[in-house]
């Protein structure tokens, strides 16, 4: 009897189901799960809340460190993306051409779509890879670069982990990405991927060493391995930035930093006009996608970090003077008040734009946008002024902004060397690394000793 | 409609040469059939070695490994298949792999009538397809001994000099393209666009253009074309030096093309190797100096040629070449007589008495030749193709081994091969 | 048209030159026997005047009754272009001696000759099939070449309707007037 009326039950569910739109079923089967969901949060909140508070506020730098490591990981992808339009821009234009823009404002929407792309491809291994170590390679790639981030100093106060050991931190997690790349030449179960993979591993390992040689000499400057403290160090204007005091090794590492990247012209890793795509030939899908996002998190990690090393971080080029230090919680309580002026300016300027865009633009404007430009222009002024106020009163944000300027102009030069110079060949990269870069590096690091041993005393 | 060539027949006797046996044993040890891994490999090539060569080739010592730089790559130009025999890096040997671009175009030229073949003959090397019109129409013309008036030969020379113009722009951007870089590629491009639509304006097709006819060309020049013309000669010199600059300059570019394929001359004259990779290693071979056609004698040009014989010089002389060819466009335009552009009282119906002729031009990648037999009907009785890339491909396993991987598409490249012709 | 030439080649090569040396227009035609064209190719490639050392090209021609080898030389004693055909060669078991010993660059010319009409050039190292599939059983440019029952005798058994085993188009023609022959060539 009991199985029977379950069964009655059932069946005038599905009958219900039936006759609903998809719509309508997917409100119906969401809104239980969304009671429960709220209802569990709130008692959890009352009964566990206080508790669980107490516990973070007695362990702070846990959720200090939590946070950083979600921020960064959330940071990296919008970064590759930006960096992936840029690329896609900027070599356009380079090569007289125009780039994408279809798809959202000036293209910029190429991205986004490139982004979903991996994710919807079909995700598959080829026959005779050994799986797990194929999976883990873009993984090992993609981690190694992004746990880079974790020292890095984006603004005063600003950074993952203060560690004094930083810079060391830095090349120790960058130089893991040869993991991932060897990986996946070995496991894709293809001789191009293997060549790859062994060049990648072959160019890295030489430019290592150039790279973290040529930092040895800020560390001897500045007695600190910590990237903040190397930060701080080169406030004051630009002319205390190392790049003055240490320009061979500027140079030296740019461009092995370029190697480290595997960018052109040190990409043999990939040379898509010899072993098609390198290590990455087998890899489809959201696994690519992991390779590809690696490249340009790493493009914009040793961009960031020859900002750091170089070129004074979060620093100003010239003293800013802070006139006005606002209290950010004060600011924050006055929220409603500010967002009620703000729309209301915005609102008058809308006004005021639109009987000038009428009074200039004449038919060709109706009234509606007009007043749609007007807001706009103004909505958009605003924000600009509203950034300004931000930029000057926050020292934080005045430090991203200057940080960010400094990392991306470097990313439009790797992006420039890119759309400009082809290919080194193997040997002659390596010959490179080793007879070139390597005595300089040393040359530079006997000087800096020198000069710091004999204007300490 | 059935002609009176598509005469199929049953099958021929019996072949001269043993066909291809059964699947080797797996004891056979030129087999590479990894018994762990079971049937994951296949033996390389999946028959047993027909010839010497083969055998030689197919059979790898320790530590080398067969790359296949396949017919789908980024930088074959074309579909070509290099079968590559690595130590590390380093090539030990290359077995080209062609006939993926075999269309058959001289047995299809046998069942055409002489205009069509103008047709046919235009997708051998479709970047230039001009000058492989101009070697079946000379062929043709001396078989039909035919007058071509002096009009019609200075608009032959006229156009085929801007596509040989256009051909070595595109050869340096494909060049740089597959040694990395980008760039290059779009600008020559730009440049061949603006020739094409020229042409374009002139015979009527951007690509495969079926200008020439047998006794003169298909149209007069017209109004566009000069005005086009004047427009590209204004500018011409200085962006091909622009052009050039652009890699010539280029630290990078230079170091990874000088001494990388040396070609001497006593092998590039054993390997029937002609045009700019011949100059470029010492023999001043050029067709239109040597075995003049058309109005060459009466122009003046240089034929560049170098000594050094590596792809750095195989590039320059291509450089060079396209300076020449714009001072004889020059000189077209200034001798170009009036008068008539085909023949007069040719029939409609081309049908040449039986005879042989041999036509040879120098198109950008070397001596192109039609050898044409006549049978006195309207189709050719044998249509032979001779594409200068076919054998300019063939001293790629001379020059190859010992070098690099990389060098591979700086020296494949630097021979400018298209397919298109090789595979016919 | 180069009569120092004609003369040259009937005092050096007269005995073994079938029929006389024709000229016409800038090309001099001369043809010989397969078992000559190595002495032939010597004579007129080392001799001081007649030194023809560019190979122009190497093909074959199936006259409908024998096979013919025909080779283009250029020289820079000569303005002419020289023509040699080797003809004779039989239709079922066409042999010629190759050209490999004096231009190595010769070997890709005979594959495709081999590859298109079944010529089989003694001394070649690589004969083997250069443009068709390694597999394939017929040589396409013969004038007896069968399409469909061609494609019928490759492994891959014809893939599309045009490509399997039918009986021909025409109804049986007849056999002798088919096989399209070049009079007289």
């Amino acid at each position: 009897m009991r199985a029977r009326a379950a069964t009655l039950v059932r069946s005038s569910w599905i009958q219900l189901l039936d006759r609903l739109s998809i719509t309508e079923r997917l409100v119906l089967l969401l809104i239980p799960p969304a009671i429960g969901g709220a209802v569990v949060t709130i008692l959890a909140a009352a009964l566990v809340g206080p508790a669980f508070v107490d516990f973070l506020a007695a362990n702070l730098p846990l959720v200090r460190f939590f946070v950083a490591v979600v921020a960064i990981l959330l940071l990296t992808v919008p970064t590759a993306f930006v960096i992936i339009y840029m690329e896609l821009k900027v070599i356009a234009r380079m090569n007289l051409r125009v780039g994408p823009n279809r798809i959202g404002p000036w293209g910029s929407g190429m991205s986004v779509v490139h982004g979903l792309k991996v994710l919807l491809k079909e995700d598959f291994a080829p026959t005779g890879a050994d799986l797990p170590v194929f999976t883990l390679a873009p993984v090992v790639t993609f981690l190694a670069s992004a746990m880079t981030l974790l020292v890095i100093p984006f603004a005063p106060g600003l950074f993952g982990q203060d560690l004094n050991i930083g810079l060391l931190f830095f090349f120790a997690m960058g130089g893991l990405t040869v993991l991932g790349l060897l990986m996946a030449g070995w496991a894709s179960f293809n001789k191009y991927s293997l060549l790859g993979g062994l060049r990648s591993a072959a160019q890295m390992v030489s430019y290592e060493i150039p790279l973290t040689l040529s930092a040895v000499g800020i560390i001897l400057l500045t007695g600190t391995m910590s990237l903040n403290q190397t930060v701080l160090a080169q406030s004051g204007s630009a002319l205390d930035w190392f790049v003055f005091k240490q320009p061979l090794a500027f140079l030296i590492f740019f461009i092995a930093a370029t190697a480290e990247a595997n960018r052109t012209p040190f990409d043999m890793t990939e040379a898509d006009s010899e072993i098609v795509a390198g290590f990455a030939t087998e890899y489809s899908g959201m696994r690519f996608g992991f390779f590809f996002f690696a490249e340009y998190v790493n493009v914009f990690i040793v961009s960031a970090l020859t900002v750091t090393l170089f070129f004074g971080g979060w620093t100003a080029p010239f003293d800013w003077p802070w006139p006005v230090s606002l209290d950010p919680i004060d600011a924050w309580a006055a929220g409603p008040a500010w967002i009620a002026l703000g729309l209301g300016a915005a609102i008058l300027g809308a006004d005021v734009l639109a009987v000038v865009i009428r009074l200039f633009g004449g038919r060709a404007w109706s009234i509606p946008a007009a007043f749609g430009l007007g807001f706009l222009v103004s909505g958009a002024a605003l924000t600009a002024l509203l950034l300004g106020a931000c930029f000057i009163a926050f020292d934080w944000f005045a430090g991203i902004v200057w940080f960010m300027a400094k990392a991306y102009a470097f990313v439009f030069v790797f992006v420039w060397l890119r759309a400009t110079l082809p290919r080194v060949r193997i040997d002659q990269l390596m010959g490179f690394a080793w007879k070139w870069l390597l005595p300089a590096a040393l040359l530079n690091l006997f000087i800096t000793a020198a000069a710091v041993i004999l204007l300490d005393r | 409609m059935p002609r009176r060539a598509d005469r199929t027949r049953q099958p021929g006797p019996a072949e001269a040469l043993p066909a291809a046996g059964p699947r080797p044993s797996l004891d056979d040890p030129r087999v590479m059939l990894d018994r762990q891994a079971g049937a994951l490999f296949e033996e390389i090539p999946p028959y047993p070695a027909r010839t010497e060569r083969e055998a030689e080739f197919y059979t790898p010592t320790e530590g080398e490994l067969f790359l296949n730089i396949g017919p789908h790559h980024p930088a074959t130009h074309g579909v070509m298949r290099l079968v590559v025999k690595l130590s590390g890096e380093r090539v030990v040997d290359v077995d080209p792999v062609l006939g993926y671009l075999h269309r058959g175009v001289e047995k299809i030229c046998e069942n055409s009538d002489y205009y069509h073949v103008i047709d046919q003959v235009d997708p051998l090397e479709y970047v230039s397809s001009l000058f492989q019109e101009w070697a079946a129409v000379l062929a043709f013309e001396k078989l039909m001994e035919v007058e071509v008036p002096q009009r019609a030969e200075y608009i032959r020379v006229l156009s085929a000099e801007l596509l040989r113009v256009q051909s070595h722009t595109l050869y340096m951007g494909f060049l740089a393209l597959d040694l990395g870089g980008l760039t290059p590629i779009l600008y020559s491009f730009i440049e061949r666009d603006e020739i094409v639509e020229m042409l374009a304006a002139l015979t009527g097709a951007r690509m495969l253009f079926n200008y020439f006819r047998v006794g003169g060309v298909n149209g007069d020049l017209n109004h566009e074309f000069m005005s086009r013309l004047g427009d590209w000669m204004s500018r011409a010199g200085k962006q091909a030096e622009a052009n050039a600059a652009l890699l010539n300059e280029n630290e990078i570019f230079v170091r990874r093309m000088r001494g990388v394929g040396v070609l001497d001359r006593a092998t590039a004259l054993g390997y029937g190797v002609t045009g700019g990779n011949l100059r470029a290693s010492g023999v001043p071979f050029d067709l239109r100096r040597v075995h003049p056609y058309s109005v060459y004698p009466q122009l003046d040009f240089n034929v560049p040629t170098r000594q050094e014989g590596d792809s750095l010089a195989r590039y320059l002389i291509r450089v060079d070449e396209i300076r020449e060819s714009i001072r004889i466009i020059d000189q077209c335009l200034h001798q170009m007589p009036d008068g008539p552009i085909m023949a007069p009282r040719l029939p409609r119906l081309l049908r040449p008495k039986p005879g042989r002729a041999w036509g040879a031009v120098e198109g950008p990648r070397g001596m192109l030749g039609v050898y044409a037999v006549s049978d006195g009907t309207d189709q050719p009785f044998r249509f032979r193709i001779h594409d200068p890339s076919f054998l300019n491909l063939e001293v790629v396993p001379h020059l190859l081994p010992g070098n690099l991987l990389a060098d591979t598409m700086a020296i494949v490249a630097s021979l400018d091969p298209v397919m298109g012709g090789i595979d016919k | 048209m180069d009569r120092a030439l004609k003369s040259r080649l009937e005092a050096q090569l007269g005995s073994v030159i079938r029929g006389a040396v024709r000229q016409r227009g800038d090309q001099t035609e001369i043809r010989i026997a397969p078992a000559d064209l190595p002495e032939v190719l010597r004579t007129v490639h080392e001799s001081i005047d007649m030194r023809f050392e560019v190979l122009a090209d190497l093909a074959g021609v199936d006259t409908g009754d024998t096979m013919q080898v025909v080779l283009h030389l250029w020289g820079e004693r000569s303005s002419d272009w020289l023509r040699i055909i080797v003809e004779g060669l039989p239709r079922e078991k066409p042999r010629c001696p190759s050209v490999t010993f004096l231009w190595p660059g010769a070997e890709w010319l005979e594959r495709e000759a081999y590859d298109m009409f079944g010529i089989v050039f003694d001394g070649n190292r690589d004969l083997r099939r250069i443009f068709m599939p390694p597999d394939y059983q017929s040589f396409p440019l013969r004038k007896d070449f069968y399409l469909p029952d061609d494609a019928s005798r490759s492994p891959g058994m014809g893939v599309r309707p045009v490509e399997k085993p039918h009986a021909p188009a025409v109804a049986e023609p007849d056999p002798a007037a088919a096989i399209r022959r070049s009079p007289a060539s």
